[in-house]
């Protein structure tokens, strides 16, 4: 966890030298509620890519949510309906995982396959249910995880941050999150331990789905609306997230918290060349560099590993 | 306990590759295991940790009969395995590795108790006296280190209702240094009072100072058993590799001497410790077999040849001149082709045809003015399929659907086609049945006489005596005998040996 | 969306189109009748339906089909340029030729094998947005009728303009633009760049790039409050959704209604945004006219009500006249394309004509 932690300090340090509003309370509480999402999405890949699979689905299972969260808030956007809608985007999520971990593991179809298929089925069955509209949600309650704050923070952010516990906690202490680890570091092995290997892997995909529907609701919230385009750009972040904070993409290494330091870097460091009047087309091409050598770095750490 | 398997039969389709093998294992004993690759060893070993099933015949325990359905029910009985492969998950800790599928054990509230677990651990780490943290993750390890890890795993299964331990060793000490070997050896040792032990490994001298006694298999069969006292090297190595051969079964009749002219030579090659100041001359012509067990060197030293790995030290000179060779498309640039063991990951493509397959190391040969030519392609296969007598269903079928004689015709055919002059040879019968062996045989002549020169790498002994023109022997990283087999007057394979071991 | 895609078929628009036949000078196409088997297919291919924009303009050619009750199909390219292309040489072979098509080719390059298809098939048809530079319709005969196209510096510039009058023509503003290589966000910012040489009390403080998408936006403006706190008026946006994404920034950050921002593309929020007062204005494309107009203009052509050959080439590739919405037309804006089926405004082919593509 040590190489994302550093370079989220020195990011931290350059950044405020340059614009001390950086560290602001009102800025790195801006830096926390844009955050939010982004580390719902990238805690539930990590799970997938831990398992040594990729979960591409992450955008697809965003617009599915959020056109059924908009849908029934459209029904009702009080209080009641509000939770509703919350839970229905998570099941909506955990299902949608649900069917791609099962399609993966029983046909034994490569799970990037099978998430790509679920990203375009799972986005046609969002444009079908809008019929290719946008359903504005402004005055529903369920804003108040967006609008409300406590201590200084949006509800969200506290919502996310148990999240981020809970989700640590069963990493490290339950015997699923050894599962996982063990089947992204040897299949094979796990196999032969008698783990249950198609059960695992299945939930995996689902849990992952669930945090996707959770994010899809957040971003509901967030713009007031809900429409098939809502979850756009989400992949690439989220995977650039994840294999920053130091989760190799070959399995078997990384963790939660890894990829929350993943986000807080990706986020930080758009914040931060905002704040320092980086050039955009320069913005796209750090990301670019960072990711490259984050990658460089975890193969090198495995081979280490192989050759010691 | 005591553990028995009584007349054991396992078939793979029309392949038998355990045939009516009888073994006992009485508690305390360790039982060594030898016999030449695809013997058998292994089979037997997986039937015993319940991997396989056997598809007849009786095995029991302590006269009960057992019917193991995975490794978890051959765990529950009390038999743990320590793979040839390590297999440690590497990102894991080793207390985690450990009790990797056990952790119910110590769960509460949904939770794994991480101190107990590590506790358990150590305990269990101190039997085989490895003083070492299990929080450390497993790729923190020297190889030596997992292991010693890998038996305090097998070790933990005397916590669960069994009496005694049966612990299966599959060439434990294939990648361990010889101070490593000791320590392991003392452990098994000083083991004995809580498990007996099968223990599988190619070197013989080895199996005869850990073990009680000694299986010895060959082609499925469990020919030999005796004390481990009082036997030698060479009884054992007799048993293993003695077959009664048809008379000209390596076409001795078609061997001619060799040309004049050296196509390869090797002066003073070596690289550390692997092989050390290697001198060797191939003609035109020639078959040169090189003799020697796992660990001698003859490997590297076929690698290093075809540029697969650099050696450290000494000349390669290909035709008289002296070649650097870096990588292989030096080396194939040079006038030398590689059919290498792996044929299935380093030998072919499997899913691209059979033409495909033959072109690729020489696409110069098929291309027209428009870039590759698929007619020229689809000829070229043709030509090759009809010399060397390759039974596929046509140029288009993919490689991997033809018998495994065939795909190593193919993949002669692509080195021929390479304008390959100096073929390496690694172990070119593996994997393929008694007939389509005999074809490989006579193209191997057939190559000979029109002047290729090869480097044989036999899966046998017996071949490699057979097929050459004279036989190296390596030991240790050196060459210890150079010895000629002119047709009709073959060497003996005890004289062989004696300069092996 | 679904409510006037539905009611664009309806009885009443079908009435209230049927009682305008008596102007039969300015709408010829009405009460025609076609040989068995010679009504030529209406074709509109789009990117997709999952975009109101695109779902609009399928709207607009569906009722422009049943006014003049000719058969219609609608392809989409999903993004898949090859798609695009393979669909329409489909329909071309179908109904051999005898077709009238409308598109909006997903990448320009496509432009040229689509027109030369429906060229050698002896089929109409007309381009929207995207071409490429030397493809032009009087180099192709009479079958490519015309390009029609908006003028993405005008709006630029027009929206820019409404923003600064909105700030009192003084202060700092912050401008979000499209993705960095496209061409149409490249166009909207040398409008906004055009307008700002024109206003010497209005500083542009920063520009972004937020790819078109509103939670890019959202992020964005929330660094923006911290970096330019205090010191902006009002806030440029390339299109609808990213203004959107930046008034819910200001929204969550307690700012909501403090700063003018503008938009582009008259999308349904925006448009109420706008009468919300929100959003000072947005520039509607009118999607429903674009897939109406651009199957009217061809089937004109196959008709011999209009000669392409005579047309000059300012009519054949030409720029149309976007509705920029403000809080004066903000409600009934809204009220006649999201409340009420929009009407079909095809009689006069040239209403909205701009002026020639220089």
């Amino acid at each position: 966890m040590a190489p994302p932690l550093i370079a989220l300090i020195v990011a931290t340090i350059a950044i405020s030298l340059y614009n001390p509003s950086f560290l602001s309370a009102a800025n790195l509480g801006r830096v926390a509620s844009i955050s939010a999402i982004p580390v719902l999405l990238a805690v539930g890949a990590t799970f997938v890519i831990i398992m040594g699979s990729i979960d591409l689905s992450v955008q697809g299972v965003i617009a599915l949510s959020a056109a059924i969260t908009a849908m029934v808030l459209r029904v009702d956007d009080g209080a009641l309906g509000s939770v509703l809608a919350l839970g229905a985007a998570v099941v909506t999520g955990i299902a949608t995982g649900a069917v791609s971990g099962l399609l993966h593991t029983l046909l034994r179809i490569p799970s990037f396959m099978v998430t790509l298929g679920m990203w375009f089925v799972s986005a046609g069955l969002a444009t079908l249910l809008l019929g290719g509209g946008t359903i504005a949600v402004r005055s529903a309650d369920l804003r108040v995880l967006i609008l409300q704050r406590v201590f200084g923070l949006p509800l969200s952010v506290w919502l996310v941050l148990a999240i981020v516990a809970f989700a640590a906690l069963m990493q490290a202490r339950s015997r699923f999150g050894r599962y996982v680890v063990a089947i992204g570091g040897n299949e094979e092995i796990a196999k032969l331990s008698g783990l249950p290997i198609r059960r695992t892997r299945a939930a995996v995909f689902a849990i992952a789905g669930g945090f996707y529907g959770l994010a899809a609701a957040l971003s509901v919230a967030q713009l007031g609306q809900g429409n098939v385009d809502i979850g756009d750009g989400r992949l690439f972040t989220t995977i650039t997230a994840v294999v920053l904070g130091g989760t190799s993409l070959t399995g078997g290494r990384g963790g939660v918290l890894n990829s929350v330091l993943g986000v807080l870097l990706v986020t930080v460091l758009g914040n931060g060349m905002i704040l320092m009047g980086v050039p955009p087309y320069l913005q796209q091409a750090v990301l670019g560099v960072l990711i490259i050598l984050a990658v460089a770095s975890s193969t090198a750490r495995i081979r280490e590993g192989v050759y010691k | 306990m005591s553990l028995k398997l009584e007349n054991v039969t396992k078939t793979y389709g029309p392949v038998t590759a355990l045939a009516n093998a009888t073994i006992e294992v009485h508690p305390g004993e360790v039982v060594g295991l030898v016999g030449e690759n695809g013997a058998g060893k292994s089979t037997l070993m997986r039937i015993l940790a319940g991997v396989v099933q056997p598809s007849s015949g009786a095995f029991t325990i302590d006269g009960e009969p057992v019917r193991f359905s995975g490794t978890l029910d051959a765990n529950a009985a009390g038999i743990g395995m320590v793979y040839q492969e390590q297999s440690l998950i590497l990102p894991l800790s080793i207390a985690e590795n450990m009790y990797l599928g056990q952790e119910r054990r110590f769960t509460k509230y949904g939770l794994i108790d991480h101190a107990a677990m590590r506790e358990a651990a150590r305990r269990n780490l101190e039997k085989v006296q490895l003083d070492i943290d299990p929080v450390r993750p497993a790729s923190e390890l020297t190889f030596a280190e997992r292991q010693m890890v890998e038996l305090a795993k097998a070790l933990t299964l005397e916590e669960r209702d069994v009496e005694r331990l049966v612990i299966l060793l599959d060439e434990p000490t294939s990648v361990l240094e010889q101070a490593e070997i000791d320590v392991l050896f003392a452990r098994i040792r000083a083991l004995k009072d809580r498990a007996s032990f099968i223990f599988v490994s190619h070197r013989l001298d080895e199996v005869l100072e850990i073990s009680d006694r000694i299986y010895t298999m060959k082609d499925g069969e469990v020919v030999d058993e005796r004390p481990a006292a009082g036997a030698r090297e060479s009884d054992l190595h007799e048993v293993m590799v003695g077959r009664v051969l048809e008379h000209n079964f390596y076409l001795e009749d078609e061997q001619e001497p060799p040309q004049d002219s050296v196509a390869l030579e090797l002066r003073g090659l070596g690289s550390g410790r692997a092989y050390r100041n290697i001198n060797l001359t191939l003609h035109a012509g020639e078959v040169l077999g090189i003799a020697g067990v796992i660990g001698s060197g003859r490997e590297a030293l076929a690698r290093a040849v075809f540029g697969m790995e650099r050696p450290e030290s000494g000349e390669i000179v290909i035709h008289g001149k002296v070649e650097g060779i870096p990588d292989p498309s030096v080396a194939v640039r040079k006038g030398l082709g590689f059919v290498p063991s792996e044929r299935g990951i380093e030998g072919m493509v499997p899913m691209l045809p059979v033409s495909e397959n033959i072109s690729l190391a020489n696409l110069d040969s098929i291309t027209g003015p428009f870039g590759l030519d698929r007619r020229r392609e689809t000829a070229l296969a043709r030509e090759w399929i009809e010399r060397l007598r390759i039974k596929t269903p046509g140029p288009a079928a993919p490689i991997r659907s033809l018998s495994g004689g065939n795909q190593q015709k193919a993949v002669i055919a692509k080195w021929l086609n390479a304008d390959s002059r100096i073929l390496v040879l690694d172990h070119p019968t593996r994997g393929v049945d008694v007939g389509a062996k005999h074809e490989v045989f006579s193209l191997i002549r057939e190559l000979c006489r029109e002047g290729y020169a090869i480097l044989l790498l036999a899966d046998t002994l017996a071949e490699t005596i057979g097929l050459s023109h004279r036989v190296l022997v390596m030991r240790d990283g050196e060459i210890t005998a150079d010895i000629p087999a002119p047709a009709g007057d073959k060497p003996s394979q005890t004289r062989i040996v004696e300069h092996m071991v | 969306m679904k409510k006037f895609y539905q009611a664009a078929l309806s009885r009443r628009a079908f009435l209230g189109s049927a009682a305008s036949a008596s102007v039969l000078a300015t709408m010829p196409l009405v009460g025609r009748v076609f040989a068995q088997g010679d009504a030529p297919l209406l074709v509109n291919s789009i990117r997709s339906l999952s975009n109101p924009y695109h779902a609009a303009w399928n709207a607009g050619g569906e009722a422009f089909a049943s006014r003049v009750g000719l058969d219609y199909v609608t392809l989409v390219t999903e993004g898949d340029s090859e798609k695009g292309v393979a669909d329409i040489r489909g329909i071309l072979a179908r109904t051999g030729g005898n077709a009238v098509v409308n598109v909006d080719p997903n990448d320009a390059a496509d432009a040229r094998p689509i027109v030369e298809a429906c060229v050698e098939a002896g089929a109409h048809v007309m381009t929207q947005w995207n071409k490429p530079d030397d493809l032009h319709p009087w180099d192709m005969g009479p079958n490519y009728v015309a390009h029609m196209s908006f003028n993405g510096e005008q709006y630029g510039r027009t929206t820019a303009e409404v923003l600064f009058e909105a700030m009192g023509g003084q202060g700092g503003i912050l401008a979000l633009g499209g993705t960095l290589s496209n061409t149409v966000a490249i166009q909207r910012r040398a409008g906004l760049e055009a307008a700002l040489a024109d206003a010497s009390g209005v500083e542009l403080l920063d520009y972004q790039v937020g790819d078109w998408q509103s939670s890019k936006a959202y992020d964005i403006v929330n660094t923006w409050l911290t970096r330019f706190s205090g010191q902006f008026g009002g806030i440029w946006c390339a299109n609808d959704d990213m203004a959107i994404g930046a008034l819910e920034a200001l929204r969550v950050n307690g700012m909501s209604g403090q700063v003018a921002i503008t938009g582009i593309d008259g999308i349904e929020t925006a448009v109420q945004a706008v009468i919300d007062g929100e959003m000072v204005a947005t520039v509607s494309w009118d999607p429903f006219w674009q897939g109406s107009i651009g199957l009217a203009i061809p089937l004109r052509a196959r008709l011999g009500e209009i000669d392409p050959e005579s047309l000059g080439k300012d009519k054949r590739e030409f720029y149309a006249k976007g509705v920029v919405v403000t809080a004066e037309n903000a409600q009934a804006f809204y009220e006649a394309n999201f409340v009420t089926a929009p009407e079909l405004d095809v009689d006069d082919i040239w209403a909205r004509y701009a002026g020639p593509i220089e």
